[in-house]
């Protein structure tokens, strides 16, 4: 591992010993991985904008050198792709947890899916608001029977990757933080994929899940396998499906399938690409 | 009074045209009017648009002063010449909606008007009219382009060909000809043929009439070609362009009336300009994106109006605390919730000064007319990108969507200045604060790429560097930072209202943002009748210099707040920062307010104190007894 590149995500940011997650937080792991990644690809951190949602997992935007920008609940999408519409420069990054994706902010999310900008949504998914002591995320029931009451109170859990697949994304992934190693790569394929590049991160909160634990989801989790076409979004579909009957998670690129595109320019902002623009152009469809 | 006698008046006429919406084409018509009006020197101002939120099949008017030299304001609802597109679309059932514009119209035609209709599907009892003078000219206008010229759709241009020679205006239709040829030449010669016949035939209608009836017609309009260069544009047209001048070159909009012209507008031009206009998903998204933009060093814009507004108010507080630069465009439309969606107010104030949650910097700016739509979005432009905070921009349905000839000069493009961004170079010898504590409030902003000027920007409470922090101190500190820009604005930028007319003794006219031009107008009625009210008119309407304000109104007579909402939303804010006891003219019924009728109610409020008069139905003002505010001070 190269210590010293690692070193450079250590800086601007809060020291490690002032990190305010839990002992054992899932989100540690993306934390390590994402500092691997960004190593890896040999990103400078001037570059990186962290976009982080609000919640536990948002914080992570502190934790690790990089601009960052933080508004609001359910918001972080929407500010990257206007950074990203704004800048192609950058990489941008957006770190949130699943209520902030798939409840208050399930309509970037789904719209964001659709537009595909050129960045990353990393959702670390452990099915409970953990900041506000532990109520129940749109993704909270994983591997229990629904039988939990009312319908209303108590909904099916959103399955994120075939929402992702449903709303036209075009790299759909999935990992979990207990295997580091394996979510730097994903960070890494999601950051080099051109366009929204979706991670799926199973990132354990050890307060207020107890029943999703390290131990349940290593139970679990397989590998994507060998022969799976991720280009083929039926075979994503059913691979999901398929890994859900068998009570398993699966691991690695569901989905790729890059949509062309044209390449953009940053847009304007110096004063003198700004002064004494020309428009008789314009006044002269008025005259 | 009747015609006879009269002289015929030149250059100074106000037409009204109505139809069924979509059906008809109303604004087609009138687009077409104000065009060739402004080619041929004259002033037009249609800004009291009437319509309503459904595609078709409603009743729509739009009126239209056109004058020799820029009116003051677009007059009373008084009109000369009447223009009846309607028509029955059953017969047999005549009820609706032929007679829809006359009806609703007839009543502001002036004595011995001119009353022009579609006569195709039977003509209209029209004796009360005749009997005050009017002059009245059924024109089968759909019948003559479906059987003569068997195509329906040139209706409009026989209406248009009746109505110039009613006006007694391009006689030799070379006006009509130019613009037919710009638009149709590419489909044809036989296409502008066709049209130049429609209007031939409108023309000899009204010489029918007129020979049959013997009128004389009482109006003229005389071109003035090649005085001055001008446009005929919309305000969301003018602040549009206002912003592409100013460095805004990311848009984010939702569709909504009356901002989503503003949207249409930055799509087709943005992009010619390096720019990028987006189509929110929402409205929060619109608004977040164009956060990101600015968070990326751009100058960006979202427009919306009220139930949209309502919506974004989160992110205003994004903006305060992360001290990323937005400009919002509020199109102001009747409220409360959907409201009337095609009807104006300026019911949005204490929404953009009060709304969310917690204290952080904002400006408010309101354009008085259709070229302030322009200029003052430069002053926007540049406020957003200095006091990195939002700048809300308040408009409304008839400013944002009505036209006007405005002048050429008008549009100067500026020398665009970026405030205190740093530089690589800056920040090389000491560490880089973004949130620096400094005296003017304002801190060095970076363009995210720029080494070694990497920031932190949070929603949560933070320190120099944008870490999150709840220290007591840090965060009073972080408060009064952000806050002290006001100051800064106040002593640096802010503009004083507009006063016209003399304070000190007088009766003072108060209004702020689209209403200025009626009030002008009020004023001038008024002090031809002995009056001599001053108007005090603000364009910078929030924060307030208190201490400036004192001294204008130190020694005023009677302040009287004339505003298009029910509550008096700037009398109270003015009433909170000055200690002064206000009255109060207010309409709220969706219609604009007219010259007259504001004359009248300002009389009215200088009776007593604590006067609130309300406008309401069409003209006349209906005083209300209220008791004063508990909060008013004196």
């Amino acid at each position: 591992m190269n210590t010293k590149g690692i070193k450079l995500w250590e800086e601007n940011a809060v020291p490690k010993h002032r990190i305010q997650w839990c002992p054992g937080c899932g989100d540690f792991g993306v934390l390590a991985a994402l500092k691997q990644a960004l190593t890896e690809l040999e990103v400078m951190p001037h570059e990186l904008l962290l976009v982080g949602g609000i919640g536990c997992s948002g914080q992570i935007r502190n934790y690790l050198n990089g601009n960052a920008f933080h508004g609001t609940h359910g918001g972080a999408l929407a500010y990257g792709l206007g950074a990203k519409m704004a800048n192609p420069d950058l990489k941008v990054i957006c770190l949130a947890g699943d209520g902030d994706t798939f409840a208050i902010g399930v309509e970037n999310f789904v719209h964001v899916c659709r537009r595909d900008p050129d960045m990353v949504l990393l959702v670390m998914n452990n099915g409970v608001y953990g900041l506000t002591k532990g109520q129940d995320s749109p993704t909270a029931g994983l591997g229990q029977p629904d039988e939990r009451g009312s319908r209303e109170e108590h909904p099916p859990m959103v399955d994120a990757l075939l929402l992702a697949l449903a709303s036209e994304a075009t790299f759909v992934a999935q990992s979990f933080s207990g295997d580091v190693k394996h979510t730097a790569r994903m960070i890494v394929e999601a950051i080099q994929h051109p366009g929204f590049a979706f991670i799926n991160d199973f990132s354990p909160c050890v307060t207020y899940n107890r029943f999703n634990t390290y131990d349940w989801f290593r139970e679990r989790v397989e590998h994507v396998p060998e022969d799976h076409d991720p280009s083929d979004r039926d075979a994503a579909w059913r691979l999901v499906r398929e890994f859900a009957r068998r009570g398993k998670i699966p691991l690695g690129v569901v989905y790729r399938n890059p949509r062309p595109k044209r390449p953009q320019r940053r847009l304007p902002l110096w004063e003198d690409e700004l002064s004494g623009v020309d428009l008789e152009p314009v006044l002269a469809t008025y005259r | 009074m009747g015609p006879e006698g009269e002289a015929v008046r030149v250059n100074h006429v106000k037409l009204l045209v109505g139809g069924v919406q979509l059906r008809d084409g109303v604004t087609t018509v009138t687009d077409i009017l104000g065009k060739i009006f402004t080619r041929a020197g004259l002033f037009a101002v249609a800004m009291e648009k009437g319509y309503a939120s459904t595609i078709y099949g409603a009743h729509q008017f739009d009126p239209m002063l056109v004058t020799e030299e820029p009116p003051v304001s677009y007059g009373d609802p008084e009109v000369d010449v009447l223009v009846a597109l309607d028509y029955d679309s059953n017969p047999d059932a005549p009820e609706q909606p032929n007679r829809d514009t006359v009806l609703r119209h007839g009543g502001k035609l002036r004595d011995g008007g001119v009353l022009v209709y579609d006569s195709s599907t039977g003509e209209i009892p029209t004796g009360a009219l005749e009997a005050r003078g009017i002059q009245v000219f059924p024109i089968p206008a759909r019948r003559i382009a479906q059987s003569e010229l068997k195509r329906e759709i040139v209706k409009n241009v026989v209406m248009t060909g009746a109505l110039f020679r009613l006006l007694q205006f391009d006689s030799d239709e070379a006006y009509l000809r130019q613009l037919l040829e710009e638009r149709f030449l590419r489909k044809g010669r036989e296409v502008v043929d066709l049209n130049l016949q429609a209007a031939r035939r409108g023309r000899q209608e009204v010489e029918r009439v007129l020979e049959a009836n013997g009128y004389q017609l009482p109006v003229r309009l005389e071109p003035r070609p090649g005085r001055h260069r001008a446009v005929y544009i919309s305000g969301n047209e003018c602040l549009g362009l206002g912003a592409i001048a100013g460095g805004v070159r990311f848009y984010a909009g939702y569709p909504i009336t009356p901002a989503s012209s503003i949207l249409e507008f930055m799509e087709q031009w943005l992009p010619k300009y390096g720019g990028r206009a987006l189509q929110g998903q929402n409205e929060r998204e619109s608004i977040r994106a164009a956060l990101g933009a600015a968070l990326a060093g751009v100058r960006s814009m979202v427009g919306s109006s009220g139930p949209g507004i309502s919506l974004k108010v989160e992110e205003f507080g994004v903006s305060g605390a992360t001290e990323t630069p937005v400009i919002v465009v509020d199109a102001q439309r009747a409220g409360p919730s959907t409201g009337m969606p095609t009807r104006p107010e300026q019911g949005d104030l204490n929404l953009v000064i009060g709304g969310g949650h917690g204290d952080f910097p904002r400006i408010v700016l309101a354009p008085g007319t259709v070229e302030e739509c322009y200029t003052l979005m430069l002053e926007a432009c540049e406020l957003s990108d200095k006091y990195q905070c939002p700048v809300f921009f308040l408009t409304d349905l008839n400013l944002s969507e009505g036209k006007k000839t405005v002048l050429e000069e008008v549009f100067r493009p500026p020398q665009v200045v970026r405030h205190g961004i740093v530089r690589e170079e800056d920040v090389r010898t000491k560490p880089y604060r973004r949130f620096e504590i400094t005296p003017s409030g304002i801190s060095p902003r970076s363009v995210p790429g720029t080494p070694g000027a990497i920031f932190k920007a949070s929603g949560a409470e933070h320190d120099e560097f944008g870490f999150v922090s709840i220290d007591p101190r840090k965060r009073a500190a972080m408060v009064e930072k952000r806050m002290r820009k006001l100051d800064t604005y106040l002593q640096e930028d802010w503009k004083p209202p507009q006063v016209f007319g003399s304070v000190q003794g007088n009766p003072v006219m108060v209004g702020w943002g689209n209403t200025r031009p009626v009030l002008e107008e009020a004023r001038l009625l008024l002090q031809r009748r002995g009056v001599p009210v001053a108007l005090v008119h603000f364009t910078h309407v929030f924060p307030l210099h208190r201490r400036k304000l004192e001294a204008l109104f130190a020694d005023a007579g009677p302040v009287v707040v004339v505003e298009q909402n029910f509550s008096g939303q700037f009398a109270d804010l003015l009433q909170r920062e000055l200690r002064i006891a206000t009255r109060r003219v207010n309409k709220y019924n969706g219609v604009p307010l007219y010259p007259t009728e504001v004359a009248e109610a300002v009389l009215q409020a200088l009776q007593r104190e604590g006067a609130v008069v309300r406008i309401g139905g069409d003209s006349q003002p209906v005083p209300v007894e209220v008791g004063r505010n508990e909060h008013e001070g004196d």
